[in-house]
């Protein structure tokens, strides 16, 4: 398998303090990688670096052969990688079809196959496509906010804790979807705070802690590790 | 006083008005929702569009009524060339700083205004115009032709934001800005059709203004308070709430000479514009509080 992403020794925050420092991590092609670690350990700020957000003090990024490190998200995003924030991931005003429609901005002529792959994996948003955003339940927003990301056919999607707030039953959906996208040929790096069943889903991981790399392996490795469940899982 | 007599009087002078602060209006709640600031050279803009139709009106003897889209192109143009010759470099700067920056503009845009065609009144016709008699209600052409333009203007701005593709994206850049750069939207173009929208309905406004009154060079100051009560009266960022604040602010100054002194007519903007703000800031549609 060839890889997709690759993060190498990248250092930066958002003003002069390095919030990240020397992190390395990669995707590799149709893979689900998650990073877990304690809050404010730079889950988010590391999916922003890939994302063309930060100011890069050292270290690169390459995606697909390119270096993209300070790239602008709108370069990024025509290249093949989609976003989905942890906050303020949906347009609240607009209808669910429009927010899906807002995704696909950058694609050019008909949207109709777009339209149908995302209906396709989430059946309940094909039914409510008129109403607003906002008015939709956390679950619900949040297939939004994945479905908005998808529209573009991305290579890779980065999702920052999709699962934040949801229900059980909600979180084993997000995580079904996330394989079924997987299927269609799209590589994952998303971020949870639900480490064991995150850890337990995904391919790989990565624990992140302070700015840096704590430790990494498959899932079932990391689970397995004592001082991980300690330090970060809570027994 | 008779019903016919509070229309005749009162009602119609009022929705007229109100038709006039709701093209400015909209103008103000798109810049408030994109662009996050007041901008204080609205009315001064319209005053420049009233006076561009008095050119063409003067230089080549035609209507008012055709020379409003010369008027609405050439501010237009105006307003995304101030955008990018001011606004522009300030963008990542505070927002307070574009207000003052604004009231700068403002000043610059009327002395401009006044070195052109003075200082003294104009109008687009001489003579007085009759109102025709419908059922006893004393109506204008022109006063028809405003409404009739205003609900054309902002119908169209309405299928625009909801229907076409940059429509949406405007809408999308007011809603979430950040989400909105995610998506690849391109908030450059966004920000060139707020100003282009916004100075467009700005000369409509100044221009119906003219052919209601009369054309001064300080017309469309005296506008930007009322047109700044109606947006928020409305909801910032809602586009029928500027109409529907618009014609709320026109009718109230109009009845406001019913129970108050005439001379208080213009504060009757002001006062709504206060109780608004205090009662409840989000406006009658729930707009975005700043
Ligand atoms: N926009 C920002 N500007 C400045 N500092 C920030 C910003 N966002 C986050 N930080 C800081 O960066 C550090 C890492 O934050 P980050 O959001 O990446 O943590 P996280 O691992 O995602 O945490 P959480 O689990 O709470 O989401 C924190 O110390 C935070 O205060
Ligand atoms: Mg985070």
């Amino acid at each position: 398998m060839s890889t997709l992403l690759s993060m190498e020794d990248l250092t930066g925050g958002y003003g002069e303090a390095d919030i990240l420092r020397s992190v390395s991590l990669h995707v590799d092609d149709r893979e689900i990688v998650v990073i877990v670690g304690p809050n404010g350990a730079g889950k988010s700020t590391a999916m922003k670096a890939v994302f063309g957000l930060l100011k890069v003090r050292g270290g690169r990024t390459v995606f697909d052969g390119d270096d993209i490190t300070g790239w602008s998200p709108n370069k990024i995003v025509q290249r093949g990688i989609c976003y989905v924030p942890q906050v303020d991931n949906i347009f609240r005003e607009m209808s669910i079809q429009e927010n899906l429609e807002m995704g696909a901005f950058l694609k050019k002529g008909d949207l109709s196959a777009a339209y149908d792959r995302v209906y396709e994996l989430f059946p309940d948003l094909k039914e409510r496509r008129r109403t607003l955003a906002g008015s939709l339940s956390g679950g619900q927003r949040q297939m939004v906010a994945m479905g908005r990301a998808l529209m573009l056919d991305p290579k890779l999607l980065l999702l920052d804790e999709p699962t934040a707030g949801l229900s059980p039953r909600y979180m084993e959906q997000i995580f079904q979807i996330s394989r079924d996208v997987r299927d269609t040929g799209v590589a994952i790096l998303l971020v949870e705070q639900h480490a064991k069943q995150a850890l337990a889903f995904a391919d790989r991981g990565y624990v992140l802690a302070a700015g840096q790399n704590r430790h990494e392996g498959t899932g079932a490795d990391l689970l397995a590790n004592r001082e991980i469940a300690e330090m970060f899982l809570g027994g | 006083m008779g019903f016919l007599e509070l229309v005749n009087f009162y009602i119609i002078p009022g929705i007229v008005l109100g038709s006039i602060y709701a093209l400015g209006a909209v103008g103000i709640t798109l810049i408030f929702a994109i662009l996050r600031y007041a901008h204080l050279a609205h009315g001064d803009l319209a005053t420049l569009g009233a006076f561009v139709a008095f050119a063409v009106v003067t230089g080549i003897g035609v209507s008012p009524y055709a020379a409003l889209p010369v008027a609405i192109v050439a501010t237009a143009l105006v307003a995304v060339g101030i955008d990018k010759v001011f606004y522009e470099h300030l963008r990542e700067r505070p927002k307070i700083i574009t207000v003052i920056a604004s009231l700068g503009i403002a000043l610059m845009v009327r002395a401009v205004v006044q070195v052109i065609w003075g200082v003294d009144s104009e109008s687009y016709v001489r003579g007085i115009s009759r109102p025709d008699v419908y059922f006893g209600l004393r109506i204008r052409d022109r006063e028809i032709y405003t409404v009739l333009a205003m609900l054309a203007l902002v119908g169209a701005l309405y299928v625009f934001l909801s229907r076409s593709k940059w429509g949406k994206a405007m809408r999308a850049m007011s809603d979430n800005p950040n989400l909105a750069l995610l998506s690849g939207i391109d908030n450059k173009t966004v920000i060139v059709l707020t100003w282009v929208i916004a100075g467009g309905l700005c000369a409509a406004a100044g221009v119906f203004l003219g052919i209601n009154t009369e054309l001064k060079s300080m017309m469309g100051w005296q506008m930007l308070l009322p047109m700044f009560a109606a947006a928020i009266l409305g909801g910032v960022g809602r586009v029928e709430g500027a109409v529907l604040g618009g014609l709320i602010v026109g009718l109230a100054e109009e009845l406001s000479v019913l129970i108050l002194p005439s001379e208080y007519k213009a504060a009757t903007a002001f006062v709504i514009l206060l109780f608004m703000l205090l009662v409840r800031p989000t406006g009658i549609l729930r707009g975005k509080v700043l």
